[in-house]
């Protein structure tokens, strides 16, 4: 998989040049590290430009300004305030993820080429996937990065302003194109996409389901549409509508299995491991769940981009 | 497509409205959904109904405080901006 890694990374036109754990690496050496540490390396270089600036200072401002500096009192006013500065961020980042988990964000950020690569052609093709469990590393899922099952927000974030573009050049192209309507399509398609998200945590309260499937991974696995529907867009643009309904119903199966596929490992977790077939009446309650949540998607995915193909 | 953010933040509010002028003596009894018929057995399946009903009885509980603020706000910017 290592070469075939390289290789598809080296055939795209743009290669990020930053250091990439290779996935064959035995133990996947510090894998709680999101991302390259490249810290000390910054320091260095700006440890070395600041010694000879502050001692270049004195020399070159004026008076008032070197008295300043060299003045002791000042000096403890100086190591003072970077200390207050110091706990003040501390407060500021203990707080702020209280409210607002950043520290769990960037997990799903934690993406690369090779990774973006799979996933968006697992997205429209994941008949021969054969593997659906996210892997674990000591109670934690690992990083999208080593693992193609592990939904990630960067997918569905970069989709999701990609819909919002071409659903412009799409009403542009039939001249109806004001830069409101912009506005209008990313807050339509934000708001069928939180309404989404109720309706399903609704649901998974009412059927005391119990899973380990956050809010945050309910909103990544719904915006995989966003891809679908841009493919569907963009070939409705340049072949007409013959070629929209083809690709966005290509894209809507595929979708569909994806998603059956994803959700059946989380909400029919003991059913599916061992492999059987759902029986009794919890299990079929859960099916019908995952397969309402999964229906949904075709639908939404028709309804937010058959105005923009005419 | 007029179905915008703001518009499901008014429809979130006026269903967090309905339920919470659910009466509990007059309706929620009557139909058999008040809070003390809920009580199943210990059983490890609550079941739709009285998860429902838990549902209902908690966003009343909750909810009942800062509706009157956020209903009192609503109905200002509606009379100032129309």
């Amino acid at each position: 998989m290592h070469p075939t890694g390289l290789a598809a990374a080296a055939g795209t036109a743009r290669q990020p040049a930053k250091r990439r754990i290779p996935v064959s690496q035995p133990g996947m050496a510090d894998p709680h590290q999101l991302f390259d540490d490249t810290s000390s390396a910054q320091s260095r270089g700006y440890g070395a430009p600041r010694a000879p600036s502050s001692l270049g200072y004195p020399a070159a401002s004026t008076s008032p300004q070197a008295a300043f500096l060299a003045d002791p009192v000042s000096n403890m006013a100086m190591a003072y305030g970077s200390s207050l500065a110091a706990q003040g961020k501390e407060l500021v980042d203990k707080n702020i993820d209280r409210f607002f988990p950043v520290s769990k964000l960037k997990y799903y950020f934690a993406v690369d080429t090779v990774y973006v690569g799979k996933k968006l052609g697992l997205l429209v093709f994941p008949y021969l996937h054969q593997d659906w469990e996210v892997q674990y590393q000591q109670d934690t899922p690992v990083a999208p990065r080593f693992d193609i099952n592990a939904p990630d927000l960067y997918i569905p974030a970069m989709a999701f302003i990609t819909y919002v573009l071409v659903a412009g050049l799409a009403l542009g192209t039939q001249d109806r194109f004001s830069p409101d309507l912009l506005g209008l399509q990313a807050s339509s398609a934000l708001a069928w996409l939180a309404l989404e998200v109720l309706a399903i945590l609704l649901s998974l309260y009412l059927v005391t389901i119990n899973t380990d499937l956050t809010t945050i991974d309910l909103v990544a696995f719904l915006g995989y549409k966003y891809v679908g529907m841009i493919s569907g867009v963009l070939t409705g643009l340049l072949f007409g509508k013959i070629g929209y309904y083809l690709v966005l119903g290509w894209c809507c199966t595929s979708i569909f299995v994806f998603m059956i596929r994803t959700l059946r490992l989380k909400i029919l977790a003991e059913a599916a491991a061992e492999g059987v077939p759902v029986r009794g009446a919890r299990n079929q309650l859960r099916m019908y769940l995952t397969m309402a949540v999964a229906a949904a998607q075709p639908l939404l995915m028709y309804w937010l981009t058959f105005h923009l193909v005419r | 497509m007029a179905f915008t953010l703001y518009s499901l933040l008014q429809a979130a509010l006026l269903c967090v409205n309905a339920i919470a002028v659910l009466h509990e003596e007059r309706f929620l009894k009557n139909i058999g959904w008040g809070t003390d018929q809920g009580i199943g057995g210990f059983g490890e399946e609550p079941g739709i109904k009285s998860q429902l009903m838990n549902l209902i009885r908690s966003v009343r509980t909750v909810m009942r405080v800062p509706l009157i603020l956020v209903n009192s706000i609503v109905i200002l910017l509606l009379l100032l901006f129309g």
